[in-house]
């Protein structure tokens, strides 16, 4: 029988590390699309459809010969005028109708099928895989564990932070806050809220296609490679609230980390539903869920 | 406006329809995946259909009829392959279905192939299911099925690692756990001791969740039946976390093939199977078929299904030249124990159940390249006759 | 800036003769019965089959209108009861029974079930919430039964085997007892018939309920629910009965599915389904009933004759006329319809000939 340091050692600590590497992942996917929903109450369905675009920029990149590093910084940049074109194109046309939720989340559901087709027809069937910009592995506490991965959980935590210093303390931060938390009383500040909807548009997406960029190294690129962590993406927006911040980094820890930790003992299919039971029980106690929106961070 | 425009545009439909039922060629339907996860095995095979047919072809057809493919795309789905498979039936009026990948395909494929009586050849499917207990009088399966490989693994493992510990790991959908059902049976028969099973769902991003478990399980041996996408992150990510060394690591024939062998790379290394298939096969019939093989693909390699797929048309070719026509009950009356070579040696369509029974080969990746190490009889890994519906 | 909202078809209209929203039933019926004439004059039997799919889609259509319309709830996980629906019905007939009214009557009542438990959770959240909350239903529904073979059933026929990701097959043509004769539904012309009459009654029931106090009640709500309270209704209620009603409609069609191919897999439980009856809703008219089935044989048409031609450009297409749909015809091709016939006519004596 294995003893229970042993055990801890080397299952259980290491499967809570690897929990760490997909909250990270999911904590990007989801605050891209708790920010846009935060400020503009627009669901994004094809939220998935940029990650995988961050992808497969990222190879088109590699594929003329850049760096990682400096690709990594040019995918986001080159996303962000496609997510203003979308904002304009197909945000604002509807923005004002009485069913502004509904008729969005239809737009970037369409919006998905045509992206993902796209990246079918134009990158073919075969499977891309970036190499790591940093191999070979480290030990810690007697873990072993790759270094990309170790460097991804430091980076996407810094991240996070980054993002959360530029809402909470910048100057557009607080124009992006004011607008969600009354548009008409920013409007007679002075506050341009349509730009700053736009803006804030494309960041949600820029952020989604860094999160595809630094993923695809581990989990390669594929048209619907966003799949695989939209459901948990939206479980996590859902239970820390929509909108939050805070919600989206907490709820994604935890669910993550339910979701490792349930895939230890029983079949991922039931951790899936254990995922979804928390958050049907978050809902029935605290439909708006564990955290309050942006504006109030 | 006009009834009269409607019934005319109707008549000029009608009769396109029925033009294009009078044919002197002989139609064959590709019915196979051209998009989603089994994209590739779709494009492989239709390569190889179009080397046989253009050889076939050039050699004056099957009994002087050329071969005319009808294609469609069943996105893996089996509600628009049923679709599909009725159009070819009723509409294209082929003859002959071929190309299914996915066992769910091929198996709905199975009651609409008796209705409309046209023949169904896979390559591909590997669910046991097809020619056992829901074998069907027109469904024919020339790739050796779960079982067969299965057979042929467990053998060269209780050859060599008698006593020692295994672990399953496989893609959670029928084809994954019949596969490592089948394959548990063998193995502890053949005197291994099992460990931990492990279903992973199908294009699970990460893997890594699932490595607490088999470190957990202590194993000295890893048996991984994945394919496809889901096998370039199982074993990229094992070799991340250096598990990849620890396990003599083994799988299903179509888990590593040359199409996901340079996305894997020294991760694949020491990985060893059983298949019916690989291009590394010394024979001249198989030298030739490769060259061809490369000239179509861009300079890959065979795989496989590839290979499987080949073979087909030459079946049905024997097959029709046998019974002296091309109708589907005539093909189906040749093909029964019927042997014809194909680039993996000669194979017999076995008329009990359907299954071709056709030699395996044990091969390990070794420094990137695909090494035949033992061979085993065809009679041995075929297995018993269990279907019952004739 | 135009007001564009998803509205829901105005009353019936209390004129003499027909509405303008059963005028274009009326003329979708009538073509549907030309276009049988066709099918059986020029032997096409594969495309009676694939309308006669059409039809049966389009009831999961109707059932997502049915929300979407008149109580305002988007629901992205619907294809969760017709799937059901499909496997209820395929395995009732597989495994126990071969009758045809046995089969519904069973299935309707489970669907019920089924539709309460779904509602009494979704319905806890409303607006994107409740968007959400049906698609993560789906979801996890459907990743269950792609892993689920043997369900501790044992029927007459052995044990109960759902298939897991395989599905099952081999579901029996069934012959439907109408008193007078029976039809076979091994027969196309037979199977397209029957489903034109089931899917007709269905749209006439619905039509009829919105015209009764229940159906003006989801109307009043989809407007304004914050009043209805005041106004001595509970809004969850009308919506839970609505949600249930919604699921026996899909999972009837969805029983009917494995009667026509022969089985049931997970694939008709996953979100492409889901999708493709949202999308049919918006293009076809939300609110109207009819739009949906008129939206569906576009879309069957577009995924089956047009993408045997095109591949994969197919889904593009879909993609954009669904957005520009969305965007610049937001009342659907009924609704266009319906303002045409509606729109003021030059007073001639008020002759009325449009029987």
């Amino acid at each position: 029988m294995v003893d229970l340091f042993t055990y801890l050692q080397f299952v259980l600590a290491p499967q809570m590390v690897t929990g760490l590497v997909i909250g990270v992942a999911v904590i990007l996917m989801a605050l891209g699309l708790t920010i846009i929903f935060g400020l503009l109450d627009v669901i994004n369905l094809a939220h998935g459809a940029f990650y995988a675009l961050g992808g497969f920029v990222l190879i088109t990149l590699l594929g003329l010969g850049l760096d990682f590093w400096v690709a990594m910084v040019l995918v986001p940049l080159l996303v962000l005028p496609a997510g203003l074109v979308t904002e304009r194109l197909l945000i604002q046309r509807v923005f004002h109708s009485g069913d502004r939720h509904t008729l969005t989340l239809l737009l970037t559901f369409g919006l998905s099928l045509v992206m993902e087709d796209l990246f079918k027809i134009i990158y073919g069937p075969d499977p891309h895989r970036p190499q790591p910009p940093i191999s070979g592995a480290v030990e810690l506490l007697g873990m072993y564990l790759p270094t990309y991965r170790v460097f991804l959980i430091f980076f996407g935590a810094l991240l996070i932070a980054a993002l959360s210093l530029f809402l909470f303390r910048s100057d557009f931060g607080a124009r992006i806050r004011a607008a969600a938390y009354d548009r008409h009383m920013a409007a007679s500040l002075g506050i341009q809220v349509k730009s700053v909807y736009s803006w804030t548009f494309a960041l949600g997406l820029a952020v989604a296609a860094l999160s595809g960029v630094l993923l695809s190294p581990i989990y390669g690129v594929y048209p619907d490679m966003g799949h695989g962590f939209i459901f948990l993406a939206f479980a996590v927006v859902i239970v820390g609230g929509l909108g939050s911040i805070k919600g989206a980094v907490v709820a994604g820890l935890l669910l993550t980390q339910v979701f490792v930790l349930a895939s230890l003992v029983m079949s991922p299919v039931w951790a899936d539903v254990l995922v979804f039971a928390t958050m049907v029980l978050v809902l029935l106690f605290r439909p708006q869920g564990l955290f309050g929106s942006l504006a109030h961070g | 406006m006009s009834i009269k425009r409607l019934l005319l545009v109707a008549t000029v439909l009608g009769l396109s329809a029925g033009a294009a039922a009078a044919q002197d060629t002989y139609k064959v339907g590709i019915l196979t995946p051209n998009s989603g996860t089994f994209a590739k095995l779709g494009q492989q095979q239709t390569w190889a259909y179009q080397i046989a047919a253009d050889e076939i072809n050039e050699a004056g057809g099957i009994l002087g009829k050329k071969i005319e493919f009808v294609i469609e795309d069943t996105e893996a789905n089996p509600k628009v392959a049923t679709q599909k498979a009725e159009k070819m039936a009723q509409v294209d009026k082929v003859g002959l279905i071929i190309g299914t990948v996915s066992s769910g395909v091929t198996l709905a494929t199975g009651p609409l192939a008796e209705r409309h009586g046209v023949n169904v050849i896979t390559s591909t499917s590997w669910s046991d299911a097809i020619t056992m207990d829901k074998c069907s009088p027109n469904v024919f399966r020339v790739n050796a099925r779960a079982s067969q490989m299965a057979n042929a693994l467990a053998q060269w493992l209780g050859q060599n690692f008698e006593g020692k510990r295994i672990t399953y790991v496989g893609p959670d959908y029928e084809m994954g756990r019949n596969t490592v059902s089948a394959f548990k049976e063998l193995a502890e028969r053949e005197g291994l001791v099992s460990a931990t099973e492990i279903f992973a769902p199908l294009e699970t991003p990460d893997f890594s969740p699932f490595f607490g478990q088999i470190r957990a399980s202590q194993a000295d041996v890893l048996f991984a039946p994945m394919a496809g996408e889901d096998s370039v992150r199982f074993f990229t990510q094992l070799a991340d976390f250096g598990l990849n060394t620890q396990y003599r690591l083994t799988g299903g024939s179509g888990t590593i093939t040359p199409a996901e062998l340079p996305a894997i790379g020294d991760a694949a290394e020491g990985f060893t199977f059983a298949t019916g298939y690989t291009a590394s096969l010394d024979t001249p019939e198989n030298q030739e078929f490769v060259a061809k093989y490369k000239q179509r693909s861009d300079g890959q390699d065979p795989t496989l299904y590839a290979a499987d797929a080949y073979g087909i048309l030459y079946l049905v070719k024997a097959a029709a030249e046998k019974s002296g026509s091309l109708e589907p009950a005539a093909v189906r009356e040749g093909m029964a124990d019927m042997t014809w070579d194909t680039p993996q040696g000669p194979k017999t369509m076995r008329a009990g159940d359907n299954q071709a029974i056709m030699p395996m080969y044990v091969v390990q990746i070794t420094d990137g390249a695909f090494e035949v190490i033992d061979t085993v009889d065809g009679e041995i890994a075929i297995g018993e006759d269990l279907c019952t519906r004739w | 800036m135009v007001e564009r909202e998803l509205t829901a078809a105005t009353p019936p209209v209390s004129r003499r003769g027909l509405s303008s929203l059963n005028k274009v039933a009326l003329t979708a019926f009538l073509g549907a019965l030309l276009f049988a004439v066709w099918a059986v004059v020029f032997e096409q039997p594969f495309y009676l089959g694939l309308a006669t799919e059409a039809l049966i889609l389009g009831g999961l259509a109707m059932s997502v209108d049915l929300l979407l319309g008149y109580c305002g709830l988007l629901s992205l996980g619907h294809a969760l009861f017709f799937g059901l629906g499909a496997y209820m019905g395929g395995l009732l007939l597989l495994h126990y029974t071969g009758s045809f009214w046995l089969t519904c009557l069973l299935v309707v009542p489970a669907s019920a079930a089924i539709g309460l438990v779904g509602g009494l959770i979704a319905l806890r959240s409303s607006g994107v919430y409740f968007a959400l909350i049906t698609f993560a239903m789906a979801q996890v529904v459907e990743k269950v039964v792609f892993v689920t073979n043997e369900i501790g059933l044992e029927s007459p026929r052995g044990a109960v085997d759902v298939g897991g990701s395989d599905g099952f097959q081999g579901v029996p043509g069934v012959e439907v007892d109408l008193l007078l004769f029976s039809l076979d539904l091994r027969d196309p012309l037979s199977f397209f018939l029957l489903t034109l009459t089931l899917v007709s009654v269905t749209y006439l029931g619905l039509y009829w309920l919105m015209s009764t106090p229940f159906g003006r009640t989801l109307r009043a709500l989809r407007t304004n629910e914050r009043r209805l309270p005041h106004l001595g209704y509970a809004p969850r209620r009308f919506k839970l009965a609505a949600f249930v009603l919604s699921a026996v409609i899909a999972g009837f069609f969805g029983a009917l599915y494995p009667m026509l191919r022969g089985g049931a897999f997970p694939e008709l439980l996953t979100f492409g389904m889901s999708g493709d009856a949202v999308i049919s809703v918006i293009i076809g008219g939300t609110g109207t009933l009819i739009g949906p089935l008129i939206g569906t044989a576009l879309l069957v048409f577009m995924r089956s004759v047009v993408g045997s031609e095109l591949g994969d450009l197919h889904v593009i297409i879909v993609g954009l006329v669904f957005i520009a749909a969305v965007i610049f015809f937001p009342k659907g091709i009924v609704g266009y319809a319906r303002a045409y016939l509606d729109r003021p006519k030059p007073d001639r004596g008020r002759t009325d000939n449009d029987g």
